[in-house]
This record gives C-alpha cells, sequence and structure tokens, in this order.
C-alpha cells in the first residue's frame, strides 16, 4: 500500500467518525442472528454448529464465516461474557452493540485497503480514486452494513482483491481469493461462472487453446485445499448433508417479502394488475373481464409475506424455470469472455453473471443488489455509456434498498446521505465522461433516462405522502413498497439491457 | 498548483486514448500541459506524434504554428505574462513529483486527469493563482509548499475537501453540502440518548423543554412562569416560551398525545423523541445556519472563496455545540444564532437591527448576557466614533429601539394585557440568584479553588458578599474589552470636516451605515470572547454548558485564521477543552461514543493535531500537554473506579485541567484586544478621507498586517481595518478587494 495520502485518511477518519455516530441508528434482526452465530461458534463444538437450533437465527453461511465469528467470538467473550451466551437471546446491551458494529468497522479495512490498491497501479488514478472513495462510501453498504447490519464490506474488500489480482495477471491468487470468499458467503456462486470461464481461458490455456497442465493442476488443487480447509472437518464428520441443507433452504418462494427489484417483480405486479382490477366488480363488468382468479394468489403476494408466490393469473413458476433462463443468459457472456478474456471483459462479464442471477433467480433479495453494483462502478470511468448505465443501475440499486430502513429517524438518514453521495460522485463523473448524443434516437433516449432518474424524486414524495393520505390503512400498506420495487425493477432492467448491449457488441 | 499538474497524456497507453475519439482537448488543457512539461513545448514534434491520433483540433494544431494553437489563452493577461511564470509552474525542477503527489481519492479528476474535456476544472481560477503566488512567492518556491502541507497534515480535511470541489466545478455546490452533511450529522447525533432519558421522576433538559411545550400550549400566559415550579417550571425569557408555545402547537397538531398537560410528563416515545429533534434541527437551519453563513459573507469578505468556504465548514461542525443541541438536547443555536446575526449586522452598518437582534437573543436565554457587555461598549464606542451629533442620535435611536423591543417581547406581563405585579415571576425566574454558587462541577474560578477554599462552607448564611464578590471579579475580567472598545471609539473619532461633509450632503443622512467599515469592529470578536470567558469563570451560578458561550466567539475567530497562526492554535485548543470540560455531562447522556466521534471529526476536519509540537508558539506547548492530560485523564477513568472517599475525582481532576486553559484563553484574549486595539488608534496619524487612493494605500497597510502583532501598522484605518480579519462583502466591490487579496498574497500572507 505504501503511502497514503492525507486525503485518503481524511476519508477513512471522517468516515469512520460518521460511522461512530450510527451506532445507537436502528438495526434489523440480522444483528441478533449474528450475536447469535458469536455465541454458537464460541459455546458449542465444532460439531454442532450446523446443528444448533436454540435460536431460530440458525447458521446459514459457510464455513469460513463461522470461523470468522469464532475468532470474534474470543474478544467478545472477554469484553462481555453476555454476548456469547447461547441462552441470552435479543441481548441488546450496548457493550455488544458497540462490539458488534466496530467489528463491522474494523473488518471493513479489508474493502478500504482493496480501493487503495486499486488506485495505485490504475490506469487512470484520478477516476478511480473518485470510484474508489464511491465504493468505499457507498450507500448501499451504509445502509446495509452499519444500518442494517451485515458484513458485506469486508466480504466485497475480498471480492475486490480477487479482482484485483485478475487485473495484476496473479490470476491463480485470484482464484484462490475467489474461493475463499465463496466459503465465506455462497452467494457469491452467482459470479462464480465468469471466474471458471476466465480462468480456465486465460490462465489454464494458451492463447491458442491449448491447455497449459501445470497452471491447471496448479489452480484445481489451490481451489481444493480452500474447499477442504472449509468443508473438510464437516466432511469428516459426516455433515455435508446438514450444512448443505442449511445453505440452500429451497423451500422458499420467488419472490422475497418486499419484492428485489428484478424481472419477477415485473412479473408479479403484471399479475396484480388484472387482479387489482378485479377487485373492482363494477370495472371488470363493465370491462367484461372474466379472468380465473386464482384466490390463494390473492393472499400470498400483496400482504408481503414470506412464501410461496402464486399467481394469481399468469403460469406459476418453478425454481427450475429461473434456473435455465439465468443460464441462458449467463451462456452469452461466457462464449463472449472465452473469446476475449481480458482483464476488462471479465470484468464486465462478472457484472452480467451477476446481473442475470439477481434478475431472474430464484428467491433473490434486494441486498444482492450490491453483487451488481460493485463490480458495474469498476466499469464506470470507462466512457460516457458504461457511466450512464452505472447511474441508471446504482440510483436505482441504491433507491431499492431504501425500504430496508423504514424507521422514521433514519429515513432521513438515508435520503440525505444518498443524495450526498451522488452529488460527490455522479456529478465530476459526469462532467469528465459527457458525451453529446449522436442523433435523434440517443437524444431521446437520454431525456427518458433523465426523466425516469428525476422520477425517483417524485417517488419518495409520493412514498412519504402515501401512507399519511390513507392514514395506515393495511389494505393499501403494500402499495408503497410495490411501487418502489416496480419502478426500480424498470430501471434495473434497462440498464441490464444497456450492460448486455454494451458488451455484446464491444470490441474487446 | 496542481492546475498545471496534467503530465497523464503522455503517460497514457495510446490504445486508451484512441478510444477516446470524442475527447476534446481544449486549449486550457493544452496549456497546462505545456506549463508542466515546457520540454514539450521546446520539441513540439515529439509531442504530436503522440498526440496525432487525438481529436481534430489537434490534428490542426499539428500544421500551423504549434504555439498559437496550443495556448489561445490569451497571454496578455497579468497573470500569464513571464514575470508571473512561476505561477504556472515552468519550473521543470518540480516536474519529476507530479505522479507521487499525494492527492486525494476524491481529487481527482482536474488534477491529473488524462481527459480534456474537463475544461473548467484545468482553468487557472483567479484565487487559485492568487493562493499559488502566497506560496510560491515563500521562501520555498521551487518545492510545491502546499503538497508539503498536505503531508505534514497542516491543512485540514475540509480545505482539501474545497479544493477539490472547486476544482471540479462544483464550486456552487460546497454551501448546499457543507449544510446537508453537517445536518446529516446533527440528526445522527440525535440518534444517541439525551439529557435525563428513561431517568424519571424528574428526566432532564429534554423534559425540561418538551415541558415547556405543553405548558405553554395549555395554560395562559399569566401562569408560564409560576405554575408547578418544581416540576421544571418555565426559567428562560419569554422568546423561549413563545417559541415553545409554536413548537407545542405544531407538535398539538400531529399528535395531540405528545403534550397532553400532566399525562404527558415523561412521555418518551419514538415519535415525540422524533419530534423534538426535529424542532431543534429546524430551528438550527432556520436560524444559526444563516447566521453562519452571512457571519462568513460579512466578515470574511474578502478572502477568497475557498478559504471562505472552509471557515464555514469549520463552523458548521462546531463540536460542543452540536453535542450538547443535538445529543443533550437544547436550544442553544437559537441565542448564538440570533447573537451572530447581531453581530453581522453591526459589520453591515445596521446597528439598530442589530440592537434588535441582539435584544431577542437575550429574550430567548439569558445566557446571552455574558455577551452583553462587549456589545453594548461596541454600540457606545460606536456613538463615539460618530461624533457628537451623530452618536448622539445614534444613542438616542438605540436607546429607544432597544427599550421597546424588550417591551414588546414582555408585552404579555405587562399592564395592559395583565397586571404589573405578573413581570416579577418571570424576572425571578430568569435570574436564580438563590441556586448558590455552582451547582455541578464546573470548570471556572469558583470551583476551581473550591479544592483550596471551601466557598459555600466559609460563606454559608452570607451569600450576599459571594455574590457580590463574584459580580466584581465578573465586571473586572470584562473591563479590557469594555475599555478597549469605547477608547478605540474615541480614538478614530469621525472629524470636523467629515460631520460637515455629510451634513453638506443630507442632514437627515443616518449615520447608521457609513460607508466604511467602523474601525473598532475588528475589536468585537476579541470583546465578546473577554467578556463571555470572564462571566464563565468568575460569575454566580454558571453551568458547563455555558462554555458554549464563549466559544462562539473563539471559533469564530478560528475559523478566519491560518493553520499556522496562533488564533488558530488557541481556538483548537479551546474547542477540544471546551468540549472535554463537558465530558462528565455528556458522560451521565450517555453520548460518549459521540464525544469521541465529533472530537475526531472536527479536528480533522480543521487540520488539527493535537498532539504535533509547534515550536515557537507558548501554545503549541500547553496545547500538547494539555492533550496529553486529557488523553491520561481518559484512560485512568477508564481502568479505575474512584475510590468511595472521593466519588467526584474525575470531574474534579476535569476541573483542574480545564480552569487554567479557560483563564489562559481568557488573559489571551485580553492580549490580543490590545493589540488589535494599539493598531486600530495607537498611531499618530488621524483617520484620512476615504478615497479612490484607498487601495493603494491599502497595499502595504494590508501586507504588513500579515505580521501584524508584532510590527507597528500603517496607513489608514479603513484599510487597516479590513485587513484585520474584517471586510464587508458589499459596497467598494470585490474587484477591490481582490486587488488587494491580491497584493497581501504578494507580501507573504501567512495564510494560505
Amino acid at each position: 500500500l505504501g503511502d497514503v495520502s492525507q486525503s485518503e485518511v481524511d476519508i477513512l477518519l471522517l468516515s469512520t467518525a460518521f460511522k461512530f455516530l450510527l451506532f445507537p441508528a436502528y438495526r434489523s434482526t440480522d444483528f441478533e442472528v449474528h450475536r447469535n452465530w458469536l455465541a454458537i461458534t464460541h459455546s458449542l463444538p465444532i460439531s454442532q454448529w450446523y446443528n444448533d437450533t436454540t435460536s431460530e437465527w440458525t447458521l446459514d453461511y459457510p464455513p469460513f464465516f463461522a470461523y470468522f465469528e469464532k475468532l470474534m467470538s474470543i474478544p467478545a467473550s472477554f469484553i462481555d461474557p453476555k454476548i456469547v451466551d447461547l441462552q441470552n437471546l435479543q441481548y441488546d446491551a450496548w457493550t455488544v452493540i458497540v462490539y458488534q458494529r466496530l467489528t463491522v468497522i474494523i473488518s471493513e479495512l479489508v474493502l478500504g485497503a482493496a480501493l487503495l490498491r486499486f488506485i495505485r497501479d490504475s490506469v487512470d488514478p484520478s477516476r478511480q480514486r473518485i470510484l474508489s472513495a464511491s465504493l468505499f462510501l457507498h450507500p448501499g453498504f451504509l445502509i446495509i452494513d452499519h444500518i442494517h447490519f451485515q458484513y458485506n464490506g469486508f466480504m466485497f474488500g475480498i471480492l475486490l482483491w480477487s479482482i484485483l489480482m485478475a487485473r495484476e495477471g496473479r490470476k491463480l491468487a485470484s482464484g484462490i481469493l475467489f474461493a475463499v470468499l465463496l466459503n465465506f458467503k455462497h452467494i457469491y456462486m452467482y459470479l462464480a461462472p465468469a471466474y471458471f470461464v476466465y480462468l480456465l481461458r486465460s490462465y489454464c490455456m494458451s492463447p491458442a487453446g491449448a491447455i497449459i497442465p501445470t497452471r491447471f493442476i496448479s489452480l484445481a488443487n489451490s481451489v481444493f485445499l480452500v474447499f477442504l480447509a472449509s468443508l473438510g472437518p464437516f466432511v469428516l464428520m459426516g455433515q455435508l448433508p446438514q450444512l448443505l441443507s442449511r445453505l440452500f433452504p429451497f423451500t422458499r418462494g420467488l419472490n422475497h417479502a418486499y419484492w428485489a427489484p428484478n424481472a419477477w417483480a415485473l412479473v408479479t405486479a403484471a399479475d396484480r394488475v388484472p387482479f387489482a382490477a378485479s377487485r373492482w366488480p363494477s370495472v371488470v363488468k363493465h370491462l367484461d373481464v372474466g379472468l380465473a382468479v386464482n384466490e390463494s394468489g390473492v393472499a400470498s403476494t400483496s400482504r408481503g409475506l414470506v412464501g410461496d408466490t402464486v399467481f394469481a393469473v399468469i403460469p406459476n413458476i418453478k425454481p427450475v424455470h429461473t434456473f435455465i433462463i439465468t443460464i441462458i443468459f449467463q451462456m452469452i457472456y461466457l462464449i463472449k469472455l472465452w473469446r476475449a478474456p481480458t482483464y476488462k471483459s471479465f470484468v464486465a462479464a462478472l457484472t452480467l453473471c451477476g446481473y442475470a442471477s439477481y434478475m431472474f433467480g430464484w428467491h433473490v433479495h434486494e441486498k444482492a443488489v450490491l453483487l451488481v453494483l460493485v463490480p458495474l462502478t469498476l466499469l464506470a470511468s470507462e466512457n460516457y455509456a458504461y457511466y450512464k448505465t452505472f447511474v441508471i443501475a446504482s440510483v436505482a440499486g441504491i433507491f431499492s434498498l431504501f425500504p430496508l430502513i423504514f424507521t422514521p429517524a433514519e429515513t432521513l438518514l438515508k435520503i440525505i446521505y444518498s443524495l450526498i453521495w451522488g452529488g460527490m460522485v455522479l456529478y465530476p463523473l459526469h462532467k469528465q465522461l459527457y458525451e453529446f448524443p449522436s442523433s435523434l434516437p440517443w437524444v431521446l433516449l437520454e431525456s427518458f433516462e433523465n426523466a425516469y432518474l428525476y422520477g425517483f424524486a417524485l417517488l419518495q414524495v409520493f412514498i412519504t405522502i402515501f401512507p399519511l393520505m390513507t392514514g395506515g390503512n393495511p389494505d393499501t400498506e403494500f402499495l408503497p413498497l410495490m411501487v418502489t420495487s416496480v419502478y426500480c425493477a424498470a430501471g434495473l432492467i434497462w440498464s441490464f439491457i444497456r450492460l448486455s448491449t454494451l458488451y455484446i457488441t464491444q470490441q474487446y | 498548483m496542481d492546475e498545471a499538474s496534467d503530465v497523464m497524456p503522455s503517460e497514457l497507453p495510446i490504445e486508451r486514448r484512441q478510444r477516446h475519439t470524442r475527447d476534446r482537448t481544449t486549449s486550457l488543457n493544452s496549456l497546462s500541459r505545456f506549463k508542466s512539461d515546457p520540454s514539450k513545448h521546446i520539441r513540439p514534434r515529439s509531442t504530436l506524434r503522440n498526440r496525432g491520433s487525438n481529436a481534430s483540433m489537434k490534428s490542426i494544431g499539428s500544421e500551423t504554428d504549434y504555439s498559437e494553437i496550443i495556448a489561445p489563452i490569451p497571454r496578455r493577461h497579468l497573470l500569464q505574462t513571464s514575470q508571473s511564470l512561476h505561477w504556472l509552474r515552468v519550473d521543470t525542477s518540480s516536474g519529476d513529483e507530479w505522479p507521487n503527489r499525494g492527492v486525494s481519492p476524491v481529487s481527482a479528476s482536474s488534477v491529473g486527469s488524462v481527459f480534456p474535456n474537463n475544461r473548467m476544472g484545468n482553468r487557472l481560477s483567479f484565487t487559485a493563482l492568487m493562493e499559488y503566488e502566497g506560496t510560491a512567492a515563500g521562501p520555498s518556491s521551487t518545492v510545491d509548499a502546499r503538497v508539503l502541507e498536505d503531508d505534514q497534515g497542516t491543512v485540514g480535511a475540509e480545505r482539501r475537501f474545497v479544493r477539490w470541489m472547486h476544482r471540479n466545478n462544483m464550486k456552487n455546490w460546497v454551501v448546499p453540502l457543507a449544510i446537508a452533511a453537517s445536518t446529516l450529522v446533527k440528526w445522527c447525533i440525535g440518534f444517541g440518548t439525551y439529557s435525563g432519558h428513561d431517568t424519571p421522576p424528574m428526566f432532564g433538559d429534554y423534559e425540561a423543554q418538551r415541558h415547556w411545550m405543553e405548558l405553554t400550549v395549555h395554560l395562559p400566559v399569566k401562569e408560564w412562569y409560576t405554575y408547578d415550579l418544581q416540576y421544571w417550571g418555565l426559567d428562560y425569557p419569554p422568546l423561549t416560551a413563545y417559541v415553545s408555545w409554536l413548537c407545542g402547537r405544531i407538535g398539538v397538531l400531529i399528535e395531540s398525545s405528545w403534550f397532553t398537560l400532566h399525562a404527558s410528563r415523561g412521555m418518551e416515545t419514538g415519535g415525540s423523541k422524533l419530534f423534538m429533534r426535529a424542532t431543534v434541527l429546524v430551528l438550527d437551519l432556520l436560524i444559526y445556519i444563516p447566521a453562519l453563513y452571512t457571519f462568513v459573507c460579512a466578515w470574511q469578505g474578502t478572502r477568497s472563496s475557498r478559504k471562505r468556504h472552509a471557515a464555514l465548514l469549520t463552523l458548521l461542525f462546531h463540536p460542543a455545540l452540536l453535542l450538547i443541541d443535538f445529543g443533550h438536547f437544547q436550544y442553544n443555536s437559537v441565542m448564538l444564532g440570533l447573537t451572530l446575526f447581531a453581530i453581522n449586522a453591526f459589520a453591515a452598518g445596521h446597528d439598530l437591527l442589530g440592537a434588535i437582534l441582539f435584544v431577542l437573543s437575550l429574550g430567548f436565554k439569558q445566557m446571552a448576557l455574558y455577551y452583553a457587555p462587549a456589545i453594548g461598549s461596541y454600540l457606545i464606542g460606536k456613538c463615539i466614533y460618530l461624533g457628537p451629533i451623530h452618536g448622539t442620535r445614534l444613542f438616542l435611536r438605540l436607546a429607544l429601539t432597544t427599550t421597546l423591543a424588550f417591551v414588546i417581547m414582555f408585552a404579555p406581563f405587562l399592564p395592559p394585557f395583565s397586571p404589573l405585579s405578573t413581570i416579577a415571576a418571570p424576572i425571578t425566574r430568569i435570574f436564580p440568584f438563590g441556586r448558590g454558587l455552582f451547582e455541578d462541577k464546573v470548570a471556572n474560578f469558583w470551583c476551581f479553588t473550591n479544592v483550596l477554599v471551601k466557598w459555600k462552607q466559609m460563606f454559608a448564611s452570607r451569600e450576599g458578599i459571594l455574590i457580590k464578590t463574584s459580580t466584581g471579579l465578573t465586571a473586572l475580567g470584562f473591563l479590557p474589552a469594555v475599555a478597549a472598545l469605547i477608547f478605540g471609539g474615541y480614538k478614530t473619532q469621525l472629524q470636523k470636516d467629515a460631520q460637515n461633509d455629510s451634513m453638506n450632503v443630507s442632514p437627515s443622512m443616518a449615520p447608521a451605515a457609513p460607508s466604511s467599515p467602523t474601525p473598532i469592529l475588528p475589536l468585537l470578536p476579541y470583546a465578546l470572547l473577554t467578556c463571555s470567558m470572564s462571566f464563565f469563570l468568575f460569575s454566580f451560578q454558571v453551568h458547563e454548558k455555558t462554555i458554549l458561550v464563549p466559544l462562539l466567539p473563539l471559533t469564530l475567530l478560528l475559523s478566519g485564521a491560518a493553520p499556522t497562526d496562533d488564533v488558530f492554535l488557541w481556538g483548537a485548543l479551546g474547542n477540544n477543552v471546551g468540549v472535554f470540560s463537558m465530558w462528565p455531562l455528556l458522560k451521565k447522556d450517555g453520548l460518549g461514543l459521540q464525544y469521541l466521534a465529533m472530537l475526531l471529526l472536527w479536528n480533522r476536519l480543521i487540520g488539527h493535531n493535537p498532539f504535533k509540537l509547534y515550536y515557537g508558539y507558548f501554545v503549541g506547548l500547553v496545547s500538547s500537554v494539555v492533550h496529553t492530560a486529557i488523553i491520561l485523564l481518559h484512560l485512568l477513568e477508564f481502568a479505575v473506579t474512584p475510590p468511595a472517599r472521593y466519588p467526584d475525582l474525575f470531574p474534579v481532576l476535569n476541573v483542574l485541567i480545564c480552569t487554567p486553559i479557560f483563564g489562559l484563553i481568557w488573559l489571551w484574549s485580553i492580549k490580543r484586544s490590545v493589540e488589535v486595539s494599539w493598531a486600530i488608534n495607537g498611531l499618530p496619524g488621524k483617520r484620512e478621507k476615504e478615497g479612490p487612493s484607498s487601495a493603494a494605500s491599502g497595499i502595504s497597510a494590508t501586507s504588513s498586517s500579515a505580521a501584524f502583532g508584532h510590527s507597528p501598522m500603517r496607513g489608514e484605518t479603513g484599510v487597516r481595518a479590513t485587513s484585520l480579519g474584517y471586510a464587508s462583502g458589499r459596497g467598494r466591490g470585490q474587484a477591490d478587494a481582490r486587488r488587494r487579496a491580491l497584493v497581501v498574497s504578494a507580501g507573504g500572507d501567512r495564510e494560505h
């Protein structure tokens, strides 16, 4: 890392001071989840980790994360033994809050270090500096990690290290780091196909297409060793099926409680509209629409419960369908990556793999949008087309995270913070990258895109006013969430199309 | 100067640049390229080879005379003549340092940007040139002084931030962003607990403020100051009551249960807390922040916009005020903001408006009384300065306006509306002499000496003596400031001819708006500091939160000082110690974390490293010692529980550390007052008439101001006043001010 400039220290210290102020802020049940994991890993033998059901928040991250929790539980037991008491559920003393929040801030330094390294040997340090700062101060991390409570900063730090290694041509290290990451949190499997193709093509094969056995074997061995270190103990104890059932619970529905703004959100919304119409008998009568409304579907989605989404009108979708669609899209990008296995092509393919999974995956969580936004940021300063894609995806993606934080005090925080972030990041980049649209269709497109972006202000006004107008009527409670989801989905899908087109058509 | 640092393009892989065919290489960028690497200019062919693939403009350039295309910026411009080329970094010795320069991760684009179309970022702004001139003309003109500063950390984050914003063409966004960021920080401090959180039956200051809303909404005005005094009876002046009434009204509209009489006592629901926090934030946004902004405009009009923006940031994140108002819960920013508005009005020459605003400030919180001697004697000094006729007229007007303002404010308690006896209740409530010399541990003279002399026991039955002594000591303490202002007014009194002039022009011309600033104006901040500190140290019944009152003028002074100035060091020290002196309170409120965060944030922002030794400054030494002591005390408190015999061990140690510092600041402010008044009026020549030559004569005056305090001043008073950190942002115009500032920089102003 070497020399760190004063302004980099500024960002670190000022943002840390600000994050301190967020310690007493709202925190979700994920806080208790992680506290419970501290307790599990500290007070139980390793054989019990994936079997324990004292709390409903069972351990469902891969073993490296469990080891990480074990590591963190050691200081915790000295600070306050109650933190690691397995029976002490819902413990929320000031000690545990400070301790857990601090671990997030400290582990996030991994992200900071990776981002600094990104600047150092960058082709264009000045822009990379903005991008690095924008990632370190990303509203997504602020909302999910420092308010909602998770360790995404730390894990995206590992991902960025891995990408950085790829940029520096140290592909073996890149592969190992990604394998490590997978064993921290398995959601990164969304990105695995791009890694697999890239490493196979550019590391294990010569440019002419001949396999280089030594490299292939060393890569395979390294990855195998990583998985051995992670899963080995559980394989020995014969707990692998139990572990996997924890990691991949296929009992959930298509949508999360709040629909992640992806393709399925639009499909579900399309399903709701005829249904909503059918609720006003006069309308139905007038239009004489005869819809076969599935009554169980009526109850399922609109109330926002976790569970199967049963469509009222449209045929039901099964996990295998989503899986096939995702794979088809990913195959397109992977073929392109196979033909052009350069670093930039890799990052774009990586982003798109994550994006396709986000768009079409089964039971996608809205937090997964970071899987798209983080690698996409690395591409943002390529040219104006990429930049605009980045802007639309970022604005829609960050806005789609807002419903995670619903308490009124934190609402003001998330809005002001995101606005400041947007102004500081997007404005200078826009100044540097802007290109005039070359013909009328492009002018129109640009106007539409800008109108869409300004629409978020109206959307926020609507969300704020609507509950006041209806007086918290439970029948219409879901509407702001649904509108948010659909509106963000429109932007994210458009951005997805843009990025796919750019990647497929561009020469690498 | 980083504007000229654009050496990147030549280091880029060519394929990369080819992709950006749309880049419009502006002339300015090319100029900076030329500047940064003059060798390129000498060897145009090699440059052309590199640039051949770029946009059309450059290919034209390759066919014609290179230098004409590469530098179409008007070279005739004064700033770009050959004498000034060191601005433009022609000095090749520094060329190699560019890639290694410490540039911020957010400072990007314009600095080393590859892409030439960020034209604005590369523009040689006038202020930037002046700032660079200031550093380049110094002893180390070959080394980039600013880079050195950055490395040493003497420049604060706020200056780096402002510089970056200006370079990225976001100059107009600095103020809104700064206000948004400070609002965000204030709101986040509010996530924490407040005074008296969850401590029935009495709770704390939060409950007091909430209770006043409840009380004013439901009771007739007459009963406000008499209702159930045992439970947080109203003891602030009427304006607070009116504001409470307004907030209460709004609150009742939203949710009436928050302010039900009696039933809402101790109300701590989430919604009610949110509403209360929001009222503080809104009042702060409406009063304090505009006051800060106008302060920066009115008092620092001659400084470059970068410095003004940095000063605004310093003031916006003032840690002590933020912690008390948004953490502990009070409305001090309203009182301070009104006083600040009054000072700004004085600076703009609107004395009557200023007087009314100060009365409002007094009417919001009686603590503004700490400023009263300074404000009063400033106005008297101004009357004397204007001469017998205009002075008397102004005096009468002031007396009338002030009285009227007070009467209107207390009107609901006065005869037409209620019997005369009603007025007794608010007055006795506002000045509680019955509550003893001091309550908690306060870092003032009485509590400090109480370690040795038990005042309360000694004078147990003779409280009157103590009251008189404290009043006498306080008066003695602020006497120097009062004397300096009045004497200053006397010495700089306007001459007869000036009076005749104005008589001839128009006999009714208001003296309240003179064309040049009052010469004693630069004394005002120091006088405010001396007075309020004297009250804090010596007066009766002082709270630890009252340190906010002296901290305001101190921070105002700090915001206008260069980071190596001793004003800056005193200001930073005073603020840190001031926040530390409230540590026992904040700890009790559960705001320890916010305390840490705000100190870290603000010190980093202003670029103050408490543990750095500043040789050659007395204050630097004191600062290091005190900060070390503070850290040690915190560590001790963390590790050791106080023995049962001395439960108050740590608060007392806190007082023992803080009081000497406050005493030193008080003495220092007196010393500075003397120096400033010496500069204003200690010289033989009487004030000359303002004329067109003022700018020219200001050159010598302002340039000597750099060494102000060490060398006597020459020149004429108006300009001197300007150079002493005061400048009116109106009237004779920015151009003139800019010109003077340019000369100042050329003369080696110590400010950066």
